[in-house]
């Protein structure tokens, strides 16, 4: 694992933000330097509208986010995304009625290295595909579909990738494999990471330091190795 | 010219035919790619007829016809992209529901606008005084000429729609469509992109409706009805949303047969065509449309790629 004290990717303070009125997130205060940064919550614990949030799909109610040392609480998602924050949803993660070939190429329409530079890169990531490149997305499996999203958010050459639940309902040999991408998406490519996962077993593997949600607050924030079962159980109301 | 061998009827059939397939074109960017319902095709063609009539008609220019046509025309196309971009701005981020009521609201104020701004359009008596920038010597000659004129604007559309296709531009808005939140996530303006695609598509709109105006020699409201809208849809949906030449198709299909073949080669009764046939032609249109989307719900044509998914996902 990498250090836990590079410069700071991201950091977030009294974000609070949630839907139509009802506030998910309350107060939640994050500091994400060059490392795997894991959430881990319950159902319902706000993981989702935290990375979502931090894209800036869902507004904010109040609380600031900097993001590679600016300010971008108050602009819109697009521009997020074109200073480097790369966001690969739970679900609905690829454009159906485009190839996969044509999904990765939206993501290489930013960024300055060459798109078929960067095309390769992903190929070599992720080899399947390759062969699968002429397919339409929405005719994908649920694990083909997370590469494909997973591989376009990486088209972006982005700094920070924010995964949200990238192995909810795979098969274990997915899982197995996703886990392993993750490791190796940071280590030989820089990217610093916050994923949002309900696996913690294999989130606590690959996780520099983690954030415990629970019902939209912050229970514990800690090194990964820091982290007791107990305090798990009490973050997860089991 | 010689052109006795040239129905009149057949003249203005077809025109008819090529400004549906012109807004159906238009139509198919928003609803076929972008997934925008837009019910207010009409609205725009009305602004871009009524400014350009307007316009040509009641300033005293003091050059001759032929640059004050091509100002009026200007004008009457970019005051369409205008309330395009403002309409656009209104309903971007609505859903199905708000877009479908916001532009059929805009189309019916346009309307409403027409028939009680007396002064300016006329209202109900109509705005005469519009003619065609040249004199071939006749009036079918006049209009036959201005017919090849429009098909040629419809064909410069279709090619632009056909650019779109293949452009990362055309990539993005089936993008949108298809996931708009994803799409503003991976760095795409997508309410930009929207915007920008309303507005031209409703300066195409109102062109066609100028276009439209002149052939007419007289705006009148009852152009502005509901049946322009729904003509470019029906023919959009018929021949199918997802591909350029499905309006195309479609236009041909279902206008053509009505304003060619039924209008000037099927033995009805005269009386017929004053109010049967414009009825029967609205019934058959909504049975059609419900036939084709019960049973062909990509169009004549379908979709090469939607049609594989469609099969993956449903069997068959």
């Amino acid at each position: 694992m990498s250090e836990t004290t590079g410069p700071r990717m991201l950091e977030a303070s009294g974000l609070r933000s949630g839907y139509h009125g009802v506030t998910v997130l309350k107060d939640i205060d994050l500091d994400v330097g060059n490392e795997v940064f894991t959430v881990l919550g319950a159902n319902g614990a706000g993981k989702t509208t935290l990375l979502a949030t931090l894209a800036r799909l869902v507004p904010l109610t109040s609380g600031s986010i900097v993001f590679r040392g600016d300010n971008v609480s108050a602009i819109p998602a697009f521009e997020t995304a074109a200073r480097g924050m790369g966001y690969v949803p739970q679900e609905r993660g690829v454009f159906p009625e485009l190839t996969v070939l044509e999904n990765l190429n939206v993501g290489g329409m930013i960024g300055e290295r060459s798109p078929e530079e960067r095309m390769r890169e992903v190929f070599d990531l992720f080899p399947d595909l390759e062969a699968l490149q002429g397919q339409m997305a929405g005719t994908l499996s649920g694990g083909e579909s997370r590469m494909v999203a997973c591989g376009r958010a990486l088209m972006q050459d982005p700094a920070l990738l924010l995964l949200d639940e990238p192995t909810a309902g795979l098969s274990p040999l997915y899982v197995d494999m996703f886990f392993e991408k993750i490791q190796e998406i940071h280590q030989d490519k820089g990217v610093s990471i916050i994923l949002a996962e309900q696996n913690a077993t294999k989130a606590l593997e690959v996780a520099d330091r983690v954030m415990v949600l629970s019902l939209g607050e912050s229970f514990a924030v800690k090194d990964a190795a820091e982290l007791t079962t107990d305090q798990l159980k009490e973050g997860y109301r089991i | 010219m010689n052109l006795d061998w040239l129905d009149a009827f057949l003249i203005s059939g077809l025109f008819s035919v090529v400004v549906i397939v012109g807004l159906g074109l238009l139509l198919h960017l928003q609803l076929g790619l972008t997934r925008i319902a837009n019910f207010g095709v009409v609205g725009f063609f009305g602004i871009g007829m009524y400014s350009f009539g307007v316009l040509f008609t009641k300033v005293d220019w003091p050059f001759g016809d032929f640059w004050a046509f091509l100002i009026s025309l200007a004008f009457g196309t970019f005051v369409a992209g205008l309330s395009g971009l403002l309409v656009g701005w209104l309903i971007a981020d609505l859903d199905e529901d708000g877009v479908l009521v916001g532009t059929l609201g805009f189309a019916t104020a346009v309307a409403i606008l027409a028939t009680t701004e007396d002064g300016l359009t006329g209202g109900a008596r109509g705005l005469g005084g519009l003619r065609f920038p040249y004199d071939v010597g006749s009036v079918k000659a006049d209009e036959f000429l201005w017919l090849i004129i429009v098909s040629i604007v419809v064909a410069l559309i279709l090619l632009y729609v056909w650019w779109v296709h293949r452009t990362p531009y055309g990539r993005l808005l089936i993008g949108i469509g298809g996931n708009e939140p994803l799409a503003r996530s991976l760095g795409k303006p997508a309410f930009r992109a929207k915007l920008w695609l309303f507005a031209v598509g409703s300066a195409g709109m109102g062109l066609l409706g100028a276009l439209f105006g002149v052939m007419e020699r007289f705006l009148a409201p009852e152009n502005l009805g509901i049946d322009v809208t729904l003509a470019a849809m029906v023919a959009l949906v018929i021949g199918g949303t997802a591909r350029a030449w499905g309006a195309v198709i479609g236009g041909f299909l279902v206008i053509g047969f009505f304003d060619i073949i039924v209008q000037s080669y099927l033995p009805f009764p005269r009386e017929w065509y004053g109010q049967a046939i414009p009825n029967i032609k609205q019934i058959v249109f909504g049975a059609v449309l419900i036939t084709v989307l019960l049973f062909r719900p990509l169009g004549i044509l379908g979709d090469m790629r939607r049609d594989k998914l469609m099969r993956r996902v449903h069997g068959g």
